[in-house]
């Protein structure tokens, strides 16, 4: 890239003399002093636009927001977790301790699996919140919960266990916070677009007879079509 | 009443409220350098953060006082006295209001009506540069000293066109009483103006104003403390409340400056048009004076506050530049101008 020659600008003698420009750099200071004092006298939280007074105000956290883990209930109050550790194996920080328990008679109510975890700790010291735990998990029992105030006194206590994780799961509860019910991802997935007019096809063509068989014979092998017509049972 | 008890009265009064004006300033100068910046400033302490100085002054009480091995101890420990005395000091002559009828007894609102007043002030400005210089001297550090020299080399390049600038105000009143000065910007200008010092010499009030800021040391010419390249110049090695004495003395500087300012180009403690010794009391008189009198001063104490967040520092040679080749002319042709005019009006 050629370098563009320097050119030093001529100030024109109002420029030189100073005292207007000055002026017109109070009035800037000014404009953004009159907008923060009539801002501070706003009620409510978060007054003052560019700032957050921590404890009183708290910034609001998307529903997705990824911070202490909790371990979820069912509707019954049953524990999901099953203790299968593929949470532990997800886990790129490797923070997670699972150890799995058998389900004694008498205790249905409690747990919702066969098995269940009887201890589960995650080390909050290592964990980098990227989530992979709440994905890997089959049964939706381990979410990143909306917790971001996670400052102790000592380094035993960012080594949560199985009762601070639920504790976290009540509290979120209590306060509603817990994140909507999210669509389940399809597990097996093969490539997408292959799929798609297989399905276009299952949903329209009950509606659409006429329109769709052609569409897919000339797209697509028969072997789609095949499958478009084994889709199509189930729905008659 | 005794007119010592009189004079004690006042002298205890205007310490207490130039002691006051320097704890606020401390406090309006963190949460409007805030809002200006869309920040918020220390609001913790009390309602509005109004008792962050209160606390900061117990913060320096109570820290260690630590004198460095190799400094000059007596020298050290003189500067920051040195330094806020003359700011003190020079309160004693500012009239802060006209006159109140107390006990049957008229009192001038003015620690003393010095006929010198006016010289009395410049030389007190320049005492206190040397309280910078003996404690940047005396702390035995580089960037302690270089500030110390900036302080002196910024003394004798804004000390002559301030001189200039108020040497025409004096020629205006053929007055060196600050009092009798304010006594004649009573009434009008022209017509339609009131008669005030800023009116009737524009040009010396700029040269003033911009001397007024190199003189307490605010940006944009703060280069002795200049936090950018000398940590903070000349107080580096201070600590504790000597440390405390340096700010605190710079306060108190600030609102003298802005004492003068309002008593030389803006009439003190008069309204303009309006003559309110006719329809108050002479109590009310009195404090309202003052009243308007302080409401003037706080204006240009908030000017100072304003400007500094608005202007970044000069360079060094740009502030000798500016002192020996614009203000120093300038200064000159307004004081000929000046004396002409008042030569062929009388």
């Amino acid at each position: 890239m050629p370098r563009r020659p320097v050119v030093k600008k001529e100030y024109t003698l109002g420029e030189r003399v100073y005292l207007v420009e000055i002026t017109k750099g109070l009035g800037l200071t000014w404009k953004h002093f009159v907008f923060n004092i009539k801002a501070s006298f706003r009620k409510g939280p978060h007054t003052v636009p560019t700032c957050w007074q921590y404890p009183e105000d708290r910034r609001e956290i998307a529903p997705i927001f990824r911070g202490a883990h909790m371990l979820m209930l069912n509707e019954k109050g049953q524990e999901l977790c099953v203790g299968c550790g593929m949470c532990a194996k997800a886990c790129p920080a490797k923070c997670i301790t699972v150890k799995r328990g058998k389900r004694q008679e008498g205790e249905e109510d409690k747990y919702a699996g066969k098995t269940y975890c009887s201890t589960f700790e995650i080390d909050m010291l290592r964990c980098i919140f990227c989530g992979n735990c709440e994905s890997a998990c089959p049964k939706g029992a381990l979410v990143l919960g909306p917790g971001y105030e996670l400052a102790e006194y000592d380094m035993e206590s960012c080594i949560y266990n199985k009762e601070r994780l639920l504790a976290n799961y009540n509290e979120a509860k209590a306060e509603g916070k817990l994140k909507p019910p999210q669509k389940p991802v399809p597990v097996d997935a093969p490539p997408a677009p292959k799929k798609k007019p297989a399905a276009k096809k299952g949903a329209g063509a009950s509606a659409q007879k006429a329109k769709a068989p052609p569409k897919a014979e000339g797209k697509k092998g028969e072997d789609d079509a095949a499958k478009g017509k084994t889709e199509e049972k189930p729905a008659e | 009443m005794a007119d010592w008890q009189i004079d004690l009265i006042k002298v205890v009064f205007i310490w207490v409220w130039a002691l006051l004006i320097a704890v606020v300033m401390t406090w309006v100068e963190r949460r409007a350098s805030a809002m200006m910046q869309d920040r918020l400033g220390p609001n913790r302490a009390g309602p509005f953060g109004l008792f962050q100085p209160l606390a900061d002054g117990i913060k320096l009480f109570t820290k260690e006082d630590i004198i460095p091995e190799k400094a000059r101890k007596i020298l050290f420990v003189l500067g920051p006295p040195l330094f806020a005395l003359p700011a003190f000091s020079a309160y004693a002559v500012v009239p802060f209001g006209d006159k109140i009828v107390l006990g049957g007894k008229e009192i001038i609102l003015q620690v003393s009506d010095v006929n010198i007043g006016f010289l009395y002030v410049l030389a007190l400005g320049a005492i206190g540069v040397y309280g910078m210089v003996i404690g940047g001297w005396a702390s035995n550090s580089k960037y302690s000293i270089l500030g110390g020299l900036r302080a002196t080399a910024q003394l004798i390049s804004y000390e002559v066109p301030m001189g200039l600038a108020l040497l025409t105000i004096v020629l205006l009143y053929g007055t060196f009483s600050l009092r009798e000065m304010v006594l004649l910007q009573q009434g009008t200008f022209l017509g339609f103006l009131p008669n005030w010092g800023i009116f009737k010499q524009p040009l010396g009030f700029i040269i003033f104003l911009v001397a007024a800021y190199a003189e307490a040391n605010r940006v944009p010419f703060d280069l002795p403390e200049c936090e950018s390249e000398l940590v903070t110049g000349y107080h580096t090695e201070y600590g504790s409340m000597r440390l405390g004495l340096y700010l605190f003395g710079e306060y108190v500087n600030l609102g003298t400056l802005a004492a003068i300012t309002v008593s030389l180009f803006f009439g003190g403690w008069a309204l303009p048009y309006v003559d309110m010794s006719k329809f108050l009391g002479p109590v009310a008189y009195g404090i309202a004076s003052f009243t308007v009198f302080f409401l003037k001063q706080a204006f240009f104490l908030f000017l100072f506050v304003w400007v500094r967040w608005t202007v970044p520092r000069f360079r060094y040679d740009q502030l000798m530049g500016l002192g020996w080749k614009a203000l120093i002319p300038l200064g000159l042709v307004n004081l000929f101008v000046t004396a002409l005019l008042v030569q062929l009006t009388i």
